[in-house]
C-alpha cells in the first residue's frame, strides 16, 4: 500500500511581502492621529467657592491689566521683561511670595497667557488671577 | 533567409503597489478630513513658552471663538447649556478635565465666565490651552 504524503502548506513569501509596508503605514498614521489631540497649556487649580487663605500682605505682588493689555505695577506700566526682574527680585527676598493679577474684562486672551506663562516658568507658587471686580 | 519573427510580449500592468497607493490614499483622505473637522470652529490658538501637557483620559473641550461664542463638540451653546453639558459630563467622571480652549484675540471676560461656571460646579480640574511657541 502507497501511503500517500501530506503536502506541507507553505506560507507563500510572494504575497506577504507587502504586509510590512502596511503595518508601518498604520503605525504612521495612528502616530499622525494621535499627535494632534494632545493638549499642552496651563493646569489650574481654581479655588473652591469662598474660600480665603491668609496671605502676608508683604509677599503679595498686585499687578493690574489694563484695557489696553498694559501692565500696571505700583502705578507704573511695565512690560513682561521688567516683571521678569521684579518677580525674580521679590523671589529671592520672599520666596512665599503671591502673585495677584487683575485682569481688565477687556484685555486680550493672549496677553492675559503670556503672564501666566512667564509667572509659570518662574515657579511662583502662589499665583491667582482674575477680573477687576469694579468692570464686571 | 531565416526571417526573424519579433517577440511578442504579453500586456503587462503592474498591480503589487496598488495597495499601498489604496492605503496612501486612505490616508490621505483621513488626515484631510480631521483637519476640516478642527477648522469647524476657527480658533487661533495662544501661545506660550513650554506649556505643559494637560491631556487626560477624560477630556472636557470648552472652545471659545474671536467673539466670544462658545462652543461644545462643534455646536454653538449658551451659559445654561454650558452648565447642563459640564455638570452631566462630570457626573459620568468626576476626573475630567475641563480644557478651554479660548481665541488668543478674544476678550478676558469670556474666558472669565466660562471659569466662573466652573467655580460654582465646583469643579477644579481645568486646563488653559495653548500652543508652545515656535522658535
Amino acid at each position: 500500500m502507497i501511503i500517500k504524503k501530506r503536502k506541507k502548506n507553505l506560507i507563500n513569501i510572494g504575497d506577504s511581502a507587502t504586509l510590512s509596508d502596511i503595518a508601518f503605514i498604520l503605525i504612521i498614521f495612528y502616530i499622525v492621529t494621535a499627535g494632534f489631540n494632545i493638549y499642552r497649556g496651563f493646569i489650574l487649580g481654581l479655588p473652591q467657592k469662598d474660600s480665603t487663605k491668609i496671605v502676608n500682605v508683604e509677599d503679595i505682588i498686585r499687578v493690574t491689566m489694563s484695557k489696553e493689555n498694559m501692565l500696571i505695577y505700583a502705578g507704573k506700566e511695565i512690560n513682561l521683561t521688567e516683571l521678569e526682574g521684579i518677580i525674580k527680585e521679590r523671589l529671592n527676598l520672599r520666596p512665599n511670595m503671591t502673585f495677584l493679577l487683575k485682569i481688565h474684562p477687556e484685555s486680550t486672551y493672549q496677553h492675559v497667557v503670556d503672564v501666566v506663562s512667564k509667572v509659570r516658568n518662574l515657579n511662583v507658587e502662589n499665583f491667582s488671577f482674575s477680573m477687576l471686580e469694579n468692570e464686571r | 533567409m531565416k526571417i526573424k519573427r519579433k517577440k511578442r510580449y504579453n500586456p503587462y500592468i503592474p498591480v503589487c503597489s496598488m495597495s499601498d497607493i489604496a492605503f496612501l490614499l486612505l490616508i490621505f483622505i483621513m488626515l484631510l478630513s480631521l483637519i476640516n473637522n478642527r477648522k469647524e470652529i476657527k480658533i487661533d490658538y495662544p501661545e506660550a513658552e513650554k506649556p505643559e501637557v494637560t491631556q487626560k483620559d477624560k477630556n472636557f473641550e470648552i472652545y471659545i471663538d474671536k467673539e466670544g461664542f462658545i462652543f461644545y463638540s462643534g455646536k454653538m451653546v449658551d451659559f445654561d447649556n454650558l452648565e447642563i453639558l459640564l455638570v452631566e459630563a462630570l457626573n459620568k467622571n468626576p476626573d475630567t478635565r475641563v480644557h478651554v480652549i479660548a481665541d488668543k484675540n478674544c476678550k478676558y471676560k469670556n474666558v472669565d465666565s466660562v471659569l466662573n461656571i466652573l467655580k460654582l460646579l465646583q469643579h477644579r480640574l481645568v486646563s488653559l490651552v495653548a500652543r508652545e511657541i515656535k522658535q
